[in-house]
């Protein structure tokens, strides 16, 4: 997770962006979480910048550790750089007792990263060339799938390793988008 | 327009004005509910669950601190139901940080400590999770040391609503939940704090305190932020 002092301004096409979005939600309340929504999905990598919430704070006036508390609450949230393909095991109890833990571990040795645990207490991973990040969710809500496992937004149920495995690998041929 | 209302508390009988919350009108009564995350002139949150009373014809406790006022309502400050929930609060609150009075600047002068005392807390009946956490020594004059937060937020409401600062925030959530300042900046470096000090005295533990103190020496000045509001109040 990114710490310390911020500095950096964003961009003047960035900044123009975020004042088109933030100019949107004017007036309304809870705005906020729209704001944070349309940025991150605006970001090439899916992530909110330090220097992103820094100016949406400073623009709209609201309190920069309200800001961080809002982009920390929301595991959807992520103030780091997300890969290009996103895997995300369900961790949740029905998953497990299918054997979730032996996919996420699987996939884990495949793309070849390790354990981080953000201080949010989400587990998020991302490999270092950017292209996979792996995510653990508490539920899908589709138990009766379990376990299951949600690949690039698409939810797969009744996932076996070696499937698991083989769709990874072809995103991974499949060169970089 | 100030509507009276009569309430139970204990069994006695009491006058109350409605809007009152049930924790109000008993700490007016000289009835006490322990609390450790309501201070007098903050908004309320809720989240010790230390305050949590019986009323009458409720299946579930309710929170003192939030609960309004009603005509004719009957509560319960104490029983053996809540003296175990209450104990049980505090084991947890000791339980998920690294609370060590022995070498706290606040340890006598602890609003945990002394509920801990009070309810008879002489053991934690939970495994503790010992989490790895820092000590922000960055402020000139202050510092802040997540082992003893509590996360009840005092310090959050004190500079939003009194100071005007909004430096604190609770950031996360669940028992990965910490204390920020701004975006995680160290407190030192903050640029909207003003040094005024209140979220220090407002803290209730060890937490936040003024640097150069040594263990038990560290005693705070709540009252002086809760008179604050009120002498506001006129205005």
């Amino acid at each position: 997770m990114s710490t310390g002092v911020v500095t950096a301004v964003p961009r003047v096409d960035d900044q123009d962006l975020i004042d088109r979005i933030i100019g949107d939600h004017a007036g309304r309340p809870g705005a906020l979480l729209g704001i944070l929504d349309k940025l991150q999905d605006a970001n090439r990598y899916k992530y909110l910048p330090m220097e992103t919430l820094e100016y949406v704070a400073t623009r709209t006036g609201i309190p920069q550790a309200q800001v961080y508390s809002v982009a920390t609450f929301f595991t959807l949230f992520n103030l780091d750089p997300q890969g290009t393909h996103t895997v995300a095991i369900c961790r949740g109890t029905a998953c497990h007792t299918r054997g979730s833990r032996a996919l996420l571990e699987r996939v884990k040795l495949q793309l070849g990263v390790g354990e981080a645990v953000d201080g949010a207490g989400k587990t998020t991973m991302t490999t270092a060339d950017r292209r996979f990040t792996i995510r653990t969710v508490a539920c899908f809500g589709q138990c009766a799938l379990a376990p299951v496992v949600e690949v690039d937004h698409a939810i797969r149920g009744h996932v076996k390793e070696q499937v698991l495995i083989r769709e990874v690998e072809t995103l991974r041929k499949g060169g970089a988008r | 327009m100030t509507e009276k209302v009569k309430v139970r508390i204990d069994g006695e009988v009491i006058a109350a004005t409605a809007g009152q919350t049930i924790l109000e009108v008993a700490r007016t009564n000289n009835k006490y509910i322990p609390a450790l995350c309501y201070m007098e002139g903050l908004s309320t949150v809720g989240a010790c669950r230390l305050c949590m009373v019986e009323v009458s014809g409720v299946s579930r406790l309710l929170p003192a601190c939030t609960t309004p006022i009603q005509e004719g309502l009957a509560v319960a400050t104490t029983s053996p139901q809540l003296e175990s929930y209450r104990k049980m609060a505090l084991e947890l609150l000791f339980a998920e940080r690294n609370h060590v009075c022995a070498v706290c600047v606040s340890s006598g002068h602890c609003e945990l400590q002394t509920l801990a005392q009070e309810h008879g807390v002489t053991s934690v009946r939970y495994p503790y999770s010992y989490p790895r956490l820092s000590v922000d020594t960055t402020h000139p004059r202050f510092v802040l040391d997540h082992n003893r937060c509590i996360l009840c937020s005092r310090c959050v409401r004190t500079c939003a609503e009194v100071e005007g600062a909004h430096v604190w925030d609770v950031a996360g959530r669940g028992v990965g939940s910490r204390l920020v300042s701004e975006l995680q900046r160290p407190w030192g470096e903050s640029t909207s704090c003003t040094s005024c000090g209140k979220c220090v005295q407002a803290c209730p533990t060890g937490a936040m305190a003024e640097k150069g103190w040594a263990v038990e020496e560290m005693t705070k000045r709540r009252a002086a932020v809760s008179r604050l509001t009120s002498m506001r109040e006129g205005e």
